[in-house]
Formats: C-alpha cells, structure tokens, sequence
C-alpha cells in the first residue's frame, strides 16, 4: 500500500481573521480601528495519505480537525503551505448541499449531485440507485420541505454515499436517521471505505469506530498533531488523555 | 486566469442552468399563479408610470407604454442582479461552506433566472408592438450587440458588488440609494433624449450605461432609428474590464468568504 500517494499535506496553516466585516456606518462613527485578533486554527500540519489507506482524526473540539477537512476539500485555500490531491477527486461528505424546499427528492439528487461536481448524466445513472439506498418510498417524489429531519438526512447521506470520490472525506456523519438505517449506513461505509482504491479521512469523536475502520490515526491538539500512527497505538492514548 | 475560467464554465455551467431552472419551477410550484406575476410586475408598474407621465406630465412621447415597458425590463434585469448579488454569499451559506464553487456561478445562476423572466417580458413588448402597429426596421437586430453588453455589465458589477458584500455589512443599504438613484437617472419613464439639452443629454446618456442601453434598445425596437453605436462600444470595453476585475477578485478572495461568516 505504500506504493501511491492519495494526499499530500505540508505545513498547513489555517487562520481565521475576527472582526472582520466591517460597516461604513461603524467606520464613520468610530475613529479608532478595531484591533484584528487573528486565530490559527491549524498550525503547521504536515503528513501523507496513501491511496487506499482510512485516516481517522481524532481531537478534542476546536483542535482544527473540520477546518482541516474543509481545507483539503478545497473550500478554503491555506493560508500557509500546500494540498497535494494528484490529481484525484474529492468530496466532502456532508448532509444537505443545496437543497431545493419546493423541489422533489429526485430533483434534488441531480441538484445535489452536480453541486459536487458530478455531471447530470451520470447523477441520473446512479439515481435508481440512490434512491433504493434512501429507501424513502413515495416521498421522493414529494417535495423535500415535507420530509422529516431523518428523511432530509437520510436522501443527504444517500447521494454522497453513493456519487462516489477517489478521497472521501466525513465530518460526523457515522449517525444518520433511525437505527436500521444507521446500521445501514454504517455497512455502506465500511463498504465504501474498504474498497482498497479509496482513500478515506473520517473526523469522529466515535473511538471504538475508528477502531474498527481506519488503518491509521492523526490526534490533533490545539492545530498541530500530536500523535499519528496506528489506530492500536495512538487510540489508547488518547482516550487516557481525554480522560 | 482565463483557462481556469472557462474550465470552471465548462465544469459549473450545467449546475448554474439546471438550478436556475428548479429555481424558476419551484417558484411556479409553491403557488400556481406566481409565474403569472412574472408579467404582472412590469405590467402593473407599466401602467403606474403611464398614468403618472400621461395624465399628470402631459409626456407626449410616442408609444409610451412600450416605451416604459421596455425601460422598466432592461432596469428590472440589472437592479435585480445587482442587488441580489450584495447578499448572494451570506444566503448560499449551505452551499459555500459545504462545497467548492466558483462564487460567480451563484451570480450566473441568478442571471439565467433573471434573464428568463426578461425574455417573458419582451415577449409581451414584442405582442404591444403589434398591437400599437409598430414598424419594425432591421435595426432590430441591434439588440444582439447590446444585449451583450448588458449582460456583461451587469455580469461584471455583479461580480464586483458580491465580493464587497461579503466583508461590509451595510453594503445592502447603500446599493439601494444608489439603484434607487441610478433609476431615476436612467430615463425610464421619461426620455432624456427628448427633455433634456445638450451638455446634460449627451453626460446622462453616455455617463450612465443603463440609460445609454436602454435608449438604444428603444431606438432599435421602436422608432426605428440606430442605437448609440459609439457609447455602446465603450461601455462594452468598460464592462468587459468590469468582468475581468470582478473574476479576478472573486477567485483571489473566494476561499476567505466562508472563514467571515
């Protein structure tokens, strides 16, 4: 497995400005200027991912794991150092991107799907697919402000699932919906994730899950790593830490 | 900067019109008779303005409701574009902290909308000018060009305007007076080539870009005569500088709207 790398990280870093928006009302009426506080959310992070390999992150919150994510699926550009993809495709999976209210479930999946960059043709390809994996019966015709919280997720987490990337990478995402299709959901992962093309990071505060699933383990501390290595070696370490 | 625009174009364009397209069905679906107030609105306000310039002014303008008519068009398309695009970001905020997309698209995507509704709109200029028994001249086909340059222009501030109202919070308040100024100078309801002398008549009609559209859309399409050809390849190269300034901002800040909200 050592043999091609998926993902290539060097000296993120990551900061976020406060007080940043300013108002012409405030700057006429306020002579002195707000001092900028300026907040680092990841600090000089480096590492590789293999192709193939599962990288579970682990971290206390607001350590920069999803700020992290988010970077390396490119909605935010670094502010210091590079994202190596090489070439390969890459998709956060997260719950919901541009959903319609007014719009069916069905017009939503092709919504969805080319939002993430998929063409409409092979969106519709995949959607009798989709769709039997939501499982959501004749409310996929319906308009998507009559489903329930759980259906929302449920349709959310069926087209990421399903509208598949070279790299995936999941924020949180392990519990969607009732426990069936919890259960369902998770089995479309480990399937997903097993597939030994795939590369997969997966943030989770779940231990036992990134136990179970990843071949390897990034803790990240207040924006820098702390520790990385097999999931045997770094997950007890932090669990005593957490403690 | 170009390349990467028209891959993005190439990769982004089917998103813009698919949901500019559910966008415009969604409306329709929520309640049966919106698309019906698609031409209401400019009819209604047609009518609005015709009564205030006919009746109190004494306007003895000819074909004056086309006249409005097309005026409050071209405006409604520009106005709405360019209002919409202060806030665009802050209401795709589930989009743009979720995925990648170059921010323009979201104003494309508007765009087509919009545009959709201005061709209804024209559909109805185009049934007034046969009932008015309009002559038509093959200056009609001058709409191409300006057309063109509309939708740059308005493409191109649009751009520029999304990009300002990200970081300034009350960017909305002030681009309502200036639209609300720029209407009325835009000779909507009333014709600056006919009330007005020079000097005043040729800076309001080549200072403003929108009246100079708009004038030459009525020239062309109404009383037969030539647009502004001289005004109108200005502002074309102006608007086209406009877009590749508005592009150029949005892909060298785009990655830090999400980390302001």
């Amino acid at each position: 497995m050592e043999d091609k790398i998926a993902l290539e990280v060097k000296d993120l870093r990551i900061r976020y400005k406060c007080l940043n928006t300013f108002s012409i009302r405030k700057s006429l009426f306020t002579l002195k200027k707000a001092d900028e506080i300026v907040f680092e959310a990841v600090r000089g992070v480096s590492f590789t991912v293999p192709k193939g390999e599962i990288l579970g992150i682990v971290g206390k919150n607001g350590s920069g794991k999803s700020t992290m994510l988010r970077a390396v699926a490119g909605i935010f550009s670094p502010d210091e150092g590079f994202i190596d993809l090489h070439g390969n495709s890459v998709s956060l999976l997260s719950i919901g991107v541009g959903f319609q209210r007014e719009l069916t479930g069905r017009e939503n999946i092709v919504l969805s799907g080319m939002l993430l960059g998929f063409s409409e043709e092979l969106v519709r390809s995949k959607m009798d697919e989709i769709i039997s994996f939501a499982n959501l019966g004749e409310f996929i015709d319906m308009p998507v402000r009559t489903y329930s919280s759980g259906m929302h997720s449920k349709l959310a987490f069926s087209i990421t699932a399903i509208l598949e990337a070279d790299i995936m990478l999941i924020d949180e995402v392990l519990s969607v919906g009732d426990a069936k299709f919890k259960k369902k959901s998770y089995n479309k992962m480990k399937e997903l994730i097993s597939d030994n093309e795939r590369t997969v990071l997966i943030v989770s505060h779940a231990t036992e899950t990134l136990e179970e699933l990843c071949t390897s383990v990034l803790w990240l501390h207040d924006g820098e790593i702390r520790m990385m290595g097999r999931p045997s070696e770094v997950l007890p370490v932090y669990e005593n830490f957490m403690s | 900067m170009l390349n990467r625009f028209i891959s993005d174009m190439k990769k982004y364009f089917s998103y813009a019109k698919y949901s500019a397209k559910s966008d415009l069905k969604s409306e329709v679906a929520s309640s049966y008779l919106n698309w019906l107030w698609w031409i209401l609105d400019p009819l209604l306000f047609m009518l609005v303005y015709t009564f205030i310039a006919v009746i109190i002014f004494r306007s003895k303008t000819q074909y004056f409701p086309i006249f409005v008519f097309v005026g409050l068009t071209l405006w409604n398309f520009f106005n709405k574009n360019v209002q919409g695009s202060v806030k665009m970001v802050r209401q795709n905020s589930s989009i743009v902290s979720k995925v990648y997309i170059p921010k323009y698209i979201l104003i494309l995507q508007k765009m087509l909308e919009n545009g959709f509704k201005m061709m209804i709109s024209f559909l109805l200029v185009f049934i007034m000018m046969v009932l008015y028994r309009v002559p038509v001249t093959w200056n009609v086909l001058y709409l191409i060009p300006i057309f063109i340059v509309l939708v740059m222009l308005t493409f191109g501030l649009s751009c520029i305007v999304l990009h300002f109202g990200v970081f300034v919070d009350d960017l909305h308040n002030v681009m309502i007076v200036v639209l609300r100024l720029m209407f009325y100078m835009s000779g909507i309801f009333y014709s600056i080539g006919n009330r007005l002398q020079d000097p005043y008549k040729s800076i309001m009609i080549y200072g403003n870009p929108m009246s100079l559209l708009i004038e030459s859309t009525r020239n062309c399409l109404i009383y037969s005569s030539l647009p502004y050809r001289i005004g109108l390849a200005g502002w074309g190269v102006v608007s086209l500088i406009l877009c590749m300034i508005g592009i150029k901002l949005i892909y060298s800040y785009e990655n830090s709207y999400v980390k302001v909200m």
